[in-house]
């Protein structure tokens, strides 16, 4: 092994070695060994999350939010790179919404969407509704509503810069020899960006969902008290009056990344299989 | 190259065992020796004289782990406690972020990292959060007796001998008193009910206006309703009891899935806490909102939170009466700073300027009658506050809490039966 790869993998090591230690840690107090709480050797901590039936209405509910948040955003994003290619202006504000933290989207939502927020209060002063409580509820909902358009919101930026770097480093060659071919608009969008755009995107939206997943301070302030986001659900049971049930919240912790890693595996068969077709004489593009 | 990479692989996975005795060792439960030698020296400093505790203090910092979730209250403790333990007694203190369950979540996270030595020499502590520190031999002590101004504290009174039925046995100097208070608009509400069986009667009339909070308040408020309806605090005390418990948990669960159709979002969803609480009551999605301090509504007036109109109600079956504390962790690197710390927070001074309306209203723990006589006179001229309950009825309706259990089963239960049971 030469001294570059011992270097690598050094570095890699540094970088997964908080994950594996926390993963260790997290092993250690699901099974009753680590943590408040912790008295020896035993299964019942994860018994008791696998058999809770809010554990798997929390992953369901969170699933839901961050996957119809993530189709949102990247929807628009989609939308956005291929309209501003063109255009600064409408490049800068599109990537405005990266600059707000999480925490003030969330409460900026709270402001505008809740039933005496300020878009209740223009629809009643419109004379749309008669009194506030006739708004759509749309904050601590259980359709999810205000996170899922602010998960939306807050990602669309990183997505659209995303497609744009994708569009502006491979778009433009491949656009020119379609177009010296004789390929019209739509035959250039069909066979030449939309592929690459896709591509491109695809590991981003991965990473979004993801993180998504575990966001936290979005869904504290906005989410329905049942069914909780997994990111409420583990911070609920650390922190559990019951110090016997802490332990959950490394069970439902390992969960979280279990479910992360297996998105990871998908998105690496997916590209597998993508190159593969590349490798074949580019079936896509 | 998938030679390399399964290479690489390897490399990593003995690098991860390398690491893993490293972490099993922390994992494993500490032995009770090493917790010891914090305790051990808060047990020696408090047979020091005072005069010597107070060299042990002189030129050190203190890092108190407590609530910063209100202004007023960081601004009594970063702007008047803090220059003050620095000009008299030498002691940086340093206040933060760290409350309740979090704080034996980290003493024990430190336990298991080996080190002898913490972070935190201060915490503000009380109830439940005090019951799992002493069980998990995680409090230095018994030190609080030996606090100079200890003397003037009203040990008399049930509500701060004792901790949610526990004997803080020198393990926590009582800081405050507080009472669970119903806030509301004069203007909106002018005839507010008076009693738990009032309050049901306004919550049927009155449609998608009443919740409770997901947290601290919240469950109070359910335990305070399970006295009412079950005959009184007197049923519940003396330790907890299963029996009594489920008798009373059914009572105060028959109650809320009766009304709770009338509640905000028809009891769908609760606000997640009192923060949430009095944001609804000030957009006039609901009309009451509630708080653990009957002063609350005073502090939020003057920060813009609450409208000038809004009052605090006690209702007539009795409300919830409690102090809070300080404790010293078992692991403190600072004992004499943070005993220091504990008896200026006690002196007679202090405590008068905390109570003060315009600055936290926090309730005194000292016995107005114990205090030197110039401060009786002070602390009996505190000018009443025109948002703020008088001390008579306080009194009058004050019950103390139960044992910690009771909050515990109660918040465990009201997740599974009620919040999770509504359609």
């Amino acid at each position: 092994m030469s001294r570059r790869d011992g270097a690598g993998v050094f570095a890699v090591a540094l970088m997964a070695a908080p994950v594996v230690a926390g993963g260790l840690y997290s092993l250690a107090a699901a099974v009753g060994l680590a943590g408040a709480g912790a008295n020896g050797l035993s299964a019942v901590r994860l018994v008791d999350v696998m058999r809770d039936s809010s554990t798997w209405r929390s992953i369901g509910w969170t699933f839901y939010t961050a996957g119809s948040a993530t189709l949102l955003a990247t929807a628009a994003a989609l939308l956005a790179s291929v309209q501003l290619q063109q255009s600064r202006v409408g490049r800068a504000l599109a990537i405005l919404p990266l600059a707000v933290p999480h925490v003030a989207a969330a409460l900026a939502a709270l402001l505008l969407l809740g039933q005496s927020g300020l878009l209740s209060r223009i629809a009643f002063a419109a004379g749309l509704i008669a009194q506030p409580s006739e708004f759509p509820v749309l904050v601590y909902d259980r359709p999810g509503a205000s996170l899922i358009i602010s998960f939306a919101w807050k990602e669309f930026p990183f997505l659209t810069l995303t497609a744009l770097a994708v569009l502006q480093t491979a778009g433009s060659t491949l656009t020119e020899v379609a177009r010296t071919h004789g390929a019209d608009a739509r035959a250039i969008f069909r066979r030449v960006t939309w592929p690459l755009l896709w591509r491109g995107l695809a590991p981003a939206v991965i990473a979004v969902f993801a993180f998504l997943i575990g966001q936290y301070e979005m869904a504290v302030l906005l989410a329905p008290s049942d069914p909780l986001p997994l990111s409420v659900l583990t911070y609920e049971r650390v922190n559990d009056a019951d110090l016997a049930r802490r332990g959950e919240a490394y069970v439902l912790g390992l969960l979280a990344l279990l479910l992360a890693a297996a998105l990871v595996v998908v998105h690496e068969r997916l590209r597998e299989d993508d190159s593969g077709h590349v490798g074949a004489g580019g079936r896509n593009a | 190259m998938i030679a390399r990479q399964t290479r690489s692989v390897r490399r990593l996975w003995a690098i991860a065992v390398a690491i893993t005795p490293g972490v099993s060792a922390c994992a494993a439960p500490s032995d009770r020796a090493e917790s010891a030698t914090g305790a051990r020296s808060a047990t020696e400093m408090a047979a020091l004289p005072w005069d010597s505790v107070l060299v042990h203090a002189r030129g050190t910092s203190v890092l108190w782990r407590m609530w910063r979730g209100d202004p007023a209250i960081n601004a009594y403790v970063d702007g008047w406690v803090a220059p003050r333990l620095k000009s008299r007694f030498g002691i940086t203190l340093q206040a933060v972020e760290g409350q309740g369950a979090e704080l034996v979540n980290t003493l024990v996270t430190e336990r298991e990292a080996g080190r002898g030595v913490g972070t935190a020499s201060l915490m503000w502590i009380n109830g439940e959060t005090f019951a799992q520190l002493r069980r998990e031999n995680l409090l230095a002590g018994p030190w609080s007796g030996r606090l100079p101004n200890a003397q003037y504290v009203d040990s008399g009174s049930a509500i701060i001998a004792r901790d949610f039925e526990q004997d803080p046995a020198g393990f926590e100097s009582p800081w405050g008193t507080v009472q669970f208070a119903l806030i509301y608009d004069t203007v909106r509400t002018p005839s507010p009910p008076r009693t738990v069986k009032e309050l049901a009667t306004w919550i049927h009339a009155h449609p998608g206006r009443f919740t409770h909070d997901q947290a601290f308040g919240g469950v109070t408020f359910l335990k305070m309703l399970m006295y009412a309806l079950g005959g009184g605090v007197e049923q519940f005390q003396g330790g907890f009891s299963e029996v009594k418990y489920i008798a009373g948990r059914d009572s105060v669960f028959g109650w809320i899935k009766r009304l709770s159709p009338d509640f905000w979002r028809g009891g769908e969803t609760y606000p997640p806490d009192v923060a949430a609480m009095h944001r609804l009551l000030a957009n006039g999605e609901i009309d009451f909102s509630m708080s653990l301090n009957q002063n609350e509504v005073v502090t939020k007036v003057r920060q813009g939170v609450l409208p000038t109109t809004a009052r605090a109600l006690l209702l007539r079956d009795g409300t919830i009466a409690n102090a809070h504390y300080v404790g010293i962790p078992f692991n403190a690197p600072n004992v004499a700073g943070a005993m220091v710390a504990a008896d200026f927070l006690l002196s007679p001074e202090a405590q008068f300027e905390k109570q003060r309306p315009e600055v936290w209203a926090d309730g005194t723990v000292l016995n107005h009658v114990r205090v030197p006589g110039e401060w009786r006179a002070k602390f009996s001229s505190l000018a009443q506050d025109r948002y703020a309950l008088s001390p008579d009825s306080l009194r009058r309706y004050a019950r103390p809490e139960v044992a910690p259990m009771y909050h515990e089963r109660m918040l465990a239960d009201w997740r599974t039966m009620i919040r999770r049971a509504t359609p």
